[in-house]
């Protein structure tokens, strides 16, 4: 005898709906669907669907890209535009969407430069605009154009933009106005605007000034005004590019100021990104662009998408962290997101008591596919509910509190000084192991000891090296502002594994690993402790936080292994910072290459640049990796078992 | 010149592909939503199954749609009311041709919207033929005798789509318009539990009038048995 089900409750709030007949199914003696297997939507946790003509406003859009490049004399110099236009020619096979893509150019100092690439030509047609004040776009076609149709006039382009700007002398940059123009372009379609920007922006408006020199303002109540944009400006033209689908990706190269926290504003709240190259110079850091910006412009990207995540009754979604524009308090509006961008969100227990054992989350997102198809993703997770508050602690999960705890301390540094954000993190970690020593305190007789769950057991060192990052370390001595904003702006998207190895990076013994021979094959790389002590003059040591590689030499380290392992001039020379790690005829040095090479292919999204570093060169050596090994006390801040003490002291006051 | 091209299939309205439309005319692309609406609103029409005119020119100030239905599919352009019929519906004929090569069964069978958007590279292509009327082509075909355009009738839009018609695409328009409204929270026809369920109407239509046959048969006995005592 089976029963039969005409009603049924989503996993969202237990309202009964009705079953549509057509979608009807008996139960099983269980009182689960007998069809539940053979359809996804009822097993899986993870589903898609195409999304029928409701959940559109337009026909899906086509991929589009468009690029927005500084030519002034500081692209040139640096020789970022070469590097730019190769990359992008390289890439024009792989850029997704085909053969509907679209793809527009303006290059811009202190005039723009717009493109004609109709496919009816056989080489660009460059049309200049010095109006600033009143930019007008001067062609209603051909500035965006099918990829396809017009390949060969897009490739003519690229390799003649070097050579068109090579002796550009031209130092200003009419930022302002190019990305208004820009904007005029793209807002009929949509899709991704990547800006490359070599130098702060000075003519026109939204041009910026030099500020953030001034040491004396951290400290006082305005310390927060440089880390945020001061020029509205820039938030105001980000939600037009949003509401018109377009997700700007910055690409900043400079030795000098260029004020990243204003122009980071446009890729955050249009779910972008800000990827920077400080003291950039073409023939070291060639790799690291042309990779990043290859990834960018060739991972699967969900176009024109919105994002909501529901939730069971008794749990409400209060805050929402990451880079997007927030609609309507709980919608995330992402024109361009990708495979790479991770979000956080903050939840509150309501008032009514859970009477439920699973509490279940969705998260959807409605996008429009490279493939030209509107699809809704769908994600639900099932998690328990407990009545035991321990119980809920020794389930914690480290880093997700990390990275949401980073997410609030960078938020809180656009308000507020670094002291407080930093003060915030120690505080929350004081009082959650507060709370769970509460649990244990009536029955036992607790001394002076830290108690914590097994699962938190690394959340205080963890807590130590978010003090220490570059985005809210120290004051203004300790990091540049254009780094510490572009650190922050980082640490806003990245996923948790990769923010727990920016965290606490990875610190091993070469010089030992490279010389074991070949039998030892299934050797791999021990992670050492981040202190200075076990740094041994007599070795070499590869620190790799997934964002660079430095390798450093020990000052006792054998001038014969250097010269192998890197060539003669790294042995000889004192200066290490302009040498790049190239491969010499040697199986040492082969095998250090193909060491380094597994590493940057654990994570496709960045490229970790390799910096060589001799033990003792400073200043480099301190800012390059003295001051990351989180657990020494160096330079005013604790080291880690002061850290503990602390925060030890701390949970005990109350 | 065109302004906006949309291709559906005639059975049921769904949209197959539909032109890409580059930058705003003047500064108001949302004047082109209004139209579009229109022509879903066209495409509705047609697809109720009234077999009208194949080839039709709908004028709507300062705007005219023209379309042609061939082989089950619709095509409709939009253009300026000075821009000659002729070419236009040399465009859409021609966009008819591009199209009949895709495969028959798909287009039969496609239930996802916009299934051949991958068209629009081709819609792209054949309209930046036909922008310019005075291009050697263009004044050819102009003069070409041979197409009739003459007998293809021409009606005022609001003509053919009646005004109630035209009300409640609005009030839809609006609610789909706002590109924030990405994920419906109830459904707007929600069926009476009641009044619509087929039980109900079962026991409505069918026993209710069984039942009161029979009640009325035993007032009448009972009466009977009442009024003259034992029967």
């Amino acid at each position: 005898m089976c029963t039969l089900q005409k009603q049924h409750s989503a996993n969202g709030p237990p309202l009964l709906n009705d079953v549509a007949g057509e979608y009807f199914a008996p139960l099983d003696i269980n009182g689960r669907r007998r069809d539940a297997d053979e359809r996804p939507e009822l097993s899986k946790g993870s589903v898609e669907f195409v999304a029928p003509t409701e959940y559109m406003v337009r026909p899906p859009m086509p991929p589009l890209y468009f690029f927005l490049i500084d030519v002034s004399l500081s692209s040139i110099r640096n020789g970022m535009l070469k590097v730019a236009a190769e990359t992008i020619k390289s890439s024009l096979d792989k850029l997704p969407g085909f053969p509907r893509t679209q793809i527009g150019f303006l290059t811009f100092d202190s005039a723009l430069h717009f493109y004609n690439l109709k496919s009816s030509l056989t080489q660009p047609q460059m049309m200049v605009v010095a109006d600033l004040d009143d930019p007008f776009v001067p062609l209603p076609d051909d500035l965006l154009v099918n990829l396809s149709d017009s390949r060969h006039v897009v490739e003519a382009l690229l390799d003649s933009l070097p050579s068109m700007f090579e002796e550009n002398t031209n130092i200003e940059s009419a930022f302002g106005p190019a990305l208004k123009a820009a904007f005029m372009v793209m807002s009929q379609l949509g899709g991704k605007l990547l800006i490359f920007q070599s130098t702060l922006p000075s003519l026109g408006f939204g041009r910026l000034k030099l500020r953030g020199d001034d040491p004396r303002i951290y400290g006082t109540d305005k310390e927060h005004t440089i880390r945020i944009a001061e020029d509205p400006f820039y938030k105001q033209m980000a939600a037009d590019l949003t509401k018109y689908q377009i997700a700007v990706n910055l690409y900043a190269f400079s030795d000098r100021y260029t004020d990243i926290a204003s122009l980071g504003t446009l890729a955050k709240y249009t779910g972008g990104e800000v990827y920077y190259y400080p003291s950039f110079h073409a023939n070291l850091y060639k790799e690291k662009f042309s990779h990043e910006l290859a990834r960018d412009l060739t991972r699967e990207t969900a176009w024109e998408a919105v994002m909501r995540i529901r939730c069971g009754k008794g749990v409400r979604f209060t805050t929402y962290h990451g880079h997007f524009m927030l609609r309507s308090s709980d919608l995330l509006a992402l024109p361009a997101v990708d495979c790479d961008k991770a979000f956080a969100m903050q939840l509150t227990l309501e008032d009514t008591l859970m009477t439920t054992q699973t509490v279940y989350f969705q998260v959807a997102l409605l996008y429009t596919s490279s493939s030209g198809e509107r699809r809704i993703r769908v994600h639900t997770m099932a998690v328990p509910v407990v009545t035991d508050l321990g119980e809920m602690y020794r389930n914690a999960d480290t880093g997700a509190i990390i990275c949401l705890l980073s997410r609030l301390a960078i938020e809180k540094t656009l308000s507020h000084k670094l002291e407080e954000a930093r003060h915030v993190i120690q505080l929350r970690i004081v009082r959650s192991l507060q709370e769970y020593r509460n649990l244990f305190a009536v029955q036992h007789r607790l001394s002076g000891r830290l108690i914590y769950p097994e699962s938190l057991k690394l959340l205080p060192l963890y807590g130590l090296a978010l003090c220490k990052s570059l985005a809210l370390r120290g004051g203004f001595a300790d990091a540049h502002i254009d780094e510490r904003s572009a650190a922050g702006f980082n640490m806003m998207i990245i996923p948790i594994k990769k923010l727990l190895k920016l965290l606490y990076p990875s610190l091993s013994r070469l010089d030992e690993y490279l010389l074991k021979g070949e039998d030892d094959g299934k050797a791999s790389l021990q992670r050492l402790v981040l202190s200075a002590e076990r740094l041994d003059p007599r070795g070499a040591f590869l620190y790799d936080d997934g964002f660079r590689f430095v390798l450093w030499l020990g000052k006792v380290l054998p001038a014969e292994f250097v010269k192998n392992l890197l060539g003669v001039e790294a042995a000889n020379s004192p200066d290490l910072s302009k040498l790049p790690v190239i491969e010499q005829n040697n199986e040492l040095s082969r095998k250090l290459l193909a060491t380094l090479k597994t590493l940057r292919e654990r994570d496709p999204a960045f490229y970790q640049h390799c910096y060589l570093l001799r033990q003792g060169e400073q200043p480099r050596e301190g800012s390059l990796l003295l001051f990351n090994l989180v657990e020494d006390q160096i330079a005013g801040t604790s080291g880690y078992v002061e850290w503990l003490l602390q925060i030890q002291r701390q949970v005990q006051q109350k | 010149m065109v302004k906006v091209t949309m291709i559906a299939r005639v059975s049921d309205g769904l949209p197959l592909a539909e032109g890409l439309e580059h930058f705003r005319e003047l500064n108001n692309g949302s004047d082109f939503e209004f139209y579009k609406q229109k022509a879903k609103l066209l495409f509705n029409k047609l697809s109720l199954g009234e077999p009208g005119p194949s080839r039709m020119s709908l004028r709507i100030e300062p705007y005219c749609f023209h379309y042609i239905m061939e082989d089950g599919v619709c095509y409709i352009t939009l253009c300026d009311q000075s821009y000659p019929r002729k070419l236009a519906f040399h465009y859409l004929e021609d966009l008819q041709r591009e199209f009949g090569k895709l495969d028959r069964s798909k287009i039969e069978t496609a239930s996802k919207p916009y299934a051949f958007i991958k068209f629009d590279v081709v819609i792209q292509r054949i309209r930046k033929l036909y922008l310019d009327t005075r291009t050697q082509r263009n004044l050819s075909k102009l003069n070409n005798d041979q197409y009739k355009v003459q007998q293809i009738i021409t009606r005022e839009f609001n003509e053919v789509i009646g005004s109630d018609e035209n009300k409640n695409a609005e009030d839809a328009s609006t609610n789909l318009m706002i590109s924030n409204r990405a994920l419906p929270r109830l459904s707007n026809d929600i069926e009476s539990a009641i009044r619509d369920s087929k039980v109900m109407e079962k026991v409505a239509l069918k026993w209710m009038p069984a039942i009161a046959l029979v009640t009325v048969i035993c007032i009448l006995i009972w009466a009977r048995v009442a009024l003259w005592g034992v029967m």
